[in-house]
This record gives structure tokens, C-alpha cells and sequence, in this order.
């Protein structure tokens, strides 16, 4: 079965992997959303967030779902109930749960479990490319007014995470980046040059694909900001766009939004200088400073 | 890489951005085939053109899927049984599953391959990731398959043309609407390989859907597309003209080296392909 992977997968993904296979099943076997939950004893809304994996799965639930969908198969009712126990299974980060937003801890399980990874970046270096000298600076910078523990534990969530680079089937990560990021000393000129450097050696490794857009390009076209587009390996899970604002994020995963996420990321990083250009253009930037 | 240049903050090279022309608002023959082929780089103009021509001529996917596995087998056979190490992959589309130097370099590590595309979005995914083994080497040329000139001499910065070379060109001729220019550029790109050299090419046919197929051809291409027209299996025999065709010739692509399997050889699809020979 396709969904049925080996490596551990992160709570998040396999809640919408669950989720699309019931709704098929629902679909196929011609059950109303309304019927589906009263079955369970929950509301059409509930079943509905069910199956975009927005919550948490009762064994019981998945099972009487399965047998009003007329699913018989010992086989796949196994596969789908083992899924449910491990999308119940909390990540890595459930550790930090008292300084980390919900929002941002739905992110953690989608990068977690990406394949392919592509992210716009304005502003700042992105999460999974930064030292831990600047992931400090830039911490401190959005919490001014936290303890030097929390600072340290928020900077050590950064750097667990960037442990999905080196893990042994990382996923691809295609980053564009504006020259801002390259040029804003975040943390002094000592830092950043550190910082630039560490870009360089990323840049080499074989599953990243690093790439900058010059000034000297004028105008481009990512008009609002900077953005992520997660990709999963499974054919039925759909791209997902990560926004990240102040005190929320967004999660856009409706076809005709990431469609126009996807259009932008994909003339941004045709607009920008090559992998190969971008690695010399980067080299140039870190003898100046 | 064919693109290192040096780069300097402040100046930009014309050649070096793949340029902006990502256009949605008519449908891509790469993006399109992606979406047949269950990929997620596709637009809904894209989806709209495909599920058009699927409700035209239901059996689609199954020829894009077959097209996509002979090319497989073909590379297959070129890395393994005839030793190609080079390859010069022309129309490369957009990445999915086993591209043409995942599948040599799985056989030969050190396999070097060029991919040629003119187009802007194809030549940016490639680049990003269609990645080489360290052993071996991948490159991306930014040409038109009607400029042989360009991309046989951009591609000598990667392969070596006093050594055989394993030639690509999967479901792209049909582009090129004059089968006379096609041939020429067959010719062309052929001439400019060693003895010992392959050419690996299918395209799409029409001689067994016939009307449902042709009349969804030609809706798409009034679609404001680019042009793409069927051939007959002889037409695409004729573009290995001067060259000796592999066992068992050309042949609809299911039926190429299908490997061992019980019962009846795989039923005929309209993609037509094979592997030749330059003696």
C-alpha cells in the first residue's frame, strides 16, 4: 500500500495520509459526510477535519468507520489502525510544548515528514540553514524580553530541527533567497560572516539546492513575502504553503492557493541566479563583509 | 556544470536565470505530462488540458506511463549491456521518478549525463534536482532542440565526443511538426556522436486509437499549446535511418524488452519507440 512507509513519519502527515484513504473509502462506498458522523457519534465538521488530518484519530472511531464504509479487507483495516496508533504518537518537540505555539508545532510534523522542501526567503537566513549564532540573534530579536533559558531552548529546537539535513534520507530543500538575507549582518558582522560561510558548505551538500536573487534583478515576484511549499512523497497528500505571520501561521493547502504559491516559487527560481552562479555570488558577498 | 561563471554582486548575466516566461495561462506539454504521470508541478490550466484529452481518449496515462518506462529499460540497456557512460538527453521534462541519470548512475556511478530543455521552469527544476552522484557528473543546457549546433557544443564541456554517448529524445520530436527538419535534427545530433554511439527515441502514434486520439491531438493543439503531432510507427523507424536497431526493433514501447513474463507479449500502445546503433 502506498502510504504504508517504513520511517517514522511525524504525527502530522499521518493524519492526512489516514485522512484521504478514509475519505476515499467514504466516498467510494457512497456515505454522506453527516451519516459518517453520526456513526461516531461527532458532526459532518468533525468528520470533515478528520479527513484533512486537522485532528486525532480513536482507534474505535477508525474502525467503525471502516466497517460502515464496507471495508473488509483484514489487511488494510490492520494497516489503517496501525496508522492511527502512530499518528497518535507525539514528535520531538513535544518536549518544548510550554514555548512553542500549536501552530508552529504542526509545522515541525510537516517538515519533519516533507520530501521536498522549497522555501522564499526575504529577510532572514531559513530555519534549517542557520548557525546557531545567528538562529540566537534572531531569537532574541523576536523575543526580546525572554530568559536566557528560554532562549537557549528556543535556540536548541532550531537546531534539532536541522538535524533532518544530515538525517539518512533527508529531504530535498530548494531555497531561494532575496540578497537581503545576505547582507543584514543579523548578529554583527562576526556572526554573519560565520553564518555566510556555513551557507557555502550547506550549499554542497548534495540534497540542497541553494539559489539568490540579486538585487540588480529589480522587482520580483514574490509580492507578499517570504513562504515555504512542503511537498510528501505520497501522491495523495497534497503541497502544502507555510506562511508564517507574528502570533500565527497559515497553512494553505486548497489546490488553486498552492497553485499560485507554487506559480511564484517556481518564476522566483527561475528568475534567480543558478545553483553554480548563486555559490560564487554568495563567495563574493562573504569577502566583502 | 556548464553554468559556474563567475558571477559578481551587483551584475547579472543574461544567461544565467532561466528567464521568467512560466506561463499559466495556457497549457505546458511538460507540466500536462506530469500531471498524467501523477506528479504534483502542474497547474489547472494543465489539469484542464489533460482531463480534456483523457475524456477524449481515455488511455492516456497508460501511454505516458509506458513511454516513460521504455525510456527507463532503454537507459537500462544502454548502461548495462552496451556500456554507455554518457548521456545527452534532449526535451528532459520535468523531474519525476527515475530521470534518465538516476537510472545510468544506478548502473554506472560515474555516468555523466547533459539534460536539454529550452524551457525557463523545466531548466530550474532540473537544475535543483537533478543532482550527480559524486562519481559522476549531471549538467543543464538551456537550447532549443532545433539548435543541434548549441547543444552538441555546450555539451562538450561535460561529455567526451571521441567516446560513445547514449542520445535521448523521448516524446519530443513530435514537436517538431516537419518530419523533414526532424529527421535533420536526428541526422545532425547523430553526426556529431562517435561510432558505437545509441540513439534511444519514442513518440507518440495514433494507429491504434486512431480517431479519438487524433481528434484529442487536435483539440490540444488548438488549445494555444505547442504543437504536438503523432507519427506513424515507419516515420519513427525512419529517424534511425544509417543506424543498426536493437533486437526487437522498433516496436510499440511496452513491447520493448519487456523482460521475462508469463503468457501473451504486452498489449500494443501508441508510443512507438527504439534503441539504434551507430555503426
Amino acid at each position: 500500500m502506498a502510504w504504508a512507509g517504513d520511517e517514522p513519519r511525524g504525527p502530522t502527515v499521518l493524519r492526512m495520509i489516514l485522512g484521504s484513504q478514509l475519505r476515499r473509502f467514504r466516498e467510494a462506498a457512497g456515505v454522506p459526510p453527516e451519516q459518517a458522523g453520526y456513526e461516531i457519534r461527532a458532526s459532518r465538521s468533525k468528520i470533515s477535519r478528520m479527513e484533512h488530518g486537522r485532528v486525532g484519530f480513536k482507534s474505535r472511531d477508525v474502525a467503525d468507520l471502516l466497517t460502515l464504509y464496507g471495508v473488509q479487507d483484514d489487511q488494510v483495516r490492520a494497516t489503517m489502525l496501525a496508522l492511527a496508533e502512530q499518528a497518535g504518537t507525539p514528535g520531538w518537540w513535544s518536549m518544548y510544548d510550554d514555548i512553542l505555539p500549536d501552530w508552529f508545532e504542526v509545522y515541525l510534523g510537516l517538515e519533519g515528514a516533507a520530501s521536498v522542501i522549497r522555501t522564499f526567503e526575504l529577510q532572514f537566513v531559513y530555519g534549517l540553514f542557520q548557525t546557531e549564532e545567528y538562529a540566537r540573534a534572531v531569537t532574541v530579536l523576536g523575543n526580546e524580553t525572554a530568559s536566557a533559558e528560554e532562549v537557549d531552548r528556543r535556540v536548541s529546537v532550531r537546531l534539532t530541527r536541522q538535524s533532518l539535513l544530515t538525517s539518512p534520507e533527508p529531504p530535498q530543500v530548494w531555497s531561494v533567497m532575496d540578497e537581503a538575507v545576505l547582507r543584514r549582518p543579523v548578529g554583527g558582522l562576526t556572526v554573519m560572516r560565520a553564518q555566510l560561510a556555513h551557507l557555502l558548505d550547506v550549499a554542497g551538500l548534495p540534497q540542497v539546492t541553494l539559489q539568490v536573487v540579486p538585487f540588480a534583478q529589480g522587482g520580483h515576484a514574490a509580492a507578499g513575502g517570504s513562504f515555504s511549499v512542503l511537498r510528501f512523497a505520497e501522491p495523495e497528500v497534497p503541497d502544502i504553503v507555510y506562511i508564517e505571520q507574528l502570533t500565527s501561521a497559515l497553512y494553505l493547502d486548497s489546490r488553486a492557493e498552492v497553485d499560485r504559491y507554487l506559480e511564484v516559487m517556481d518564476t522566483l527560481s527561475a528568475q534567480a541566479l543558478s545553483p553554480a552562479r548563486s555559490a560564487s555570488f554568495l563567495a563574493e558577498i562573504a569577502k566583502e563583509i | 556544470m556548464t553554468d559556474d561563471g563567475a558571477a559578481v554582486p551587483g551584475g547579472v548575466n543574461d544567461d544565467d536565470t532561466a528567464g521568467t516566461g512560466i506561463d499559466t495561462t495556457v497549457p505546458h506539454s511538460a507540466r500536462i505530462w506530469n500531471y498524467w504521470l501523477g506528479g504534483k508541478d502542474n497547474f489547472a490550466v494543465d489539469r484542464a488540458a489533460g482531463d480534456a484529452w483523457e475524456a477524449t481518449f481515455p488511455g492516456m496515462r497508460e501511454i505516458a506511463r509506458a513511454s516513460r518506462t521504455f525510456l527507463t529499460r532503454s537507459i537500462q540497456y544502454l548502461a548495462q549491456d552496451a556500456g554507455i557512460r554518457q548521456f545527452l538527453d534532449v526535451g528532459t521534462g520535468l523531474p519525476t521518478a527515475d530521470n534518465t541519470h538516476q537510472v545510468a548512475q544506478r548502473v554506472a556511478p560515474e555516468a555523466r549525463i547533459v539534460y536539454v530543455d529550452n524551457d525557463p521552469l523545466v531548466l530550474a527544476h532540473a537544475r535543483a534536482l537533478l543532482t550527480s552522484t559524486p562519481e559522476g557528473a549531471t549538467a543543464y543546457i538551456h537550447a532549443d532542440l532545433r539548435d543541434p549546433d548549441k547543444i552538441v557544443s555546450e555539451a562538450a564541456d561535460t561529455l567526451d565526443f571521441s567516446q560513445p554517448v547514449g542520445l535521448i529524445l523521448s516524446g519530443v520530436l513530435g514537436h517538431v511538426v516537419n518530419i523533414d527538419e526532424a529527421r535533420s535534427i536526428v541526422r545532425d545530433l547523430m553526426d556529431a556522436l562517435p561510432s558505437g554511439s545509441y540513439l534511444s527515441l519514442n513518440d507518440g502514434t495514433s494507429v491504434i486509437g486512431r480517431e479519438e486520439l487524433e481528434q484529442a491531438t487536435q483539440d490540444y493543439n488548438d488549445s494555444g499549446a505547442m504543437p504536438y503531432v503523432q507519427r506513424t510507427p515507419e516515420e519513427i523507424a525512419s529517424f534511425f535511418d544509417g543506424l543498426v536497431l536493437v533486437e526487437p526493433g522498433v516496436v510499440s514501447c511496452p513491447r520493448w524488452r519487456p523482460g521475462p513474463a508469463p503468457g501473451d507479449p504486452p498489449a500494443e500502445l501508441d508510443a512507438f519507440g527504439g534503441v539504434g546503433r551507430k555503426p
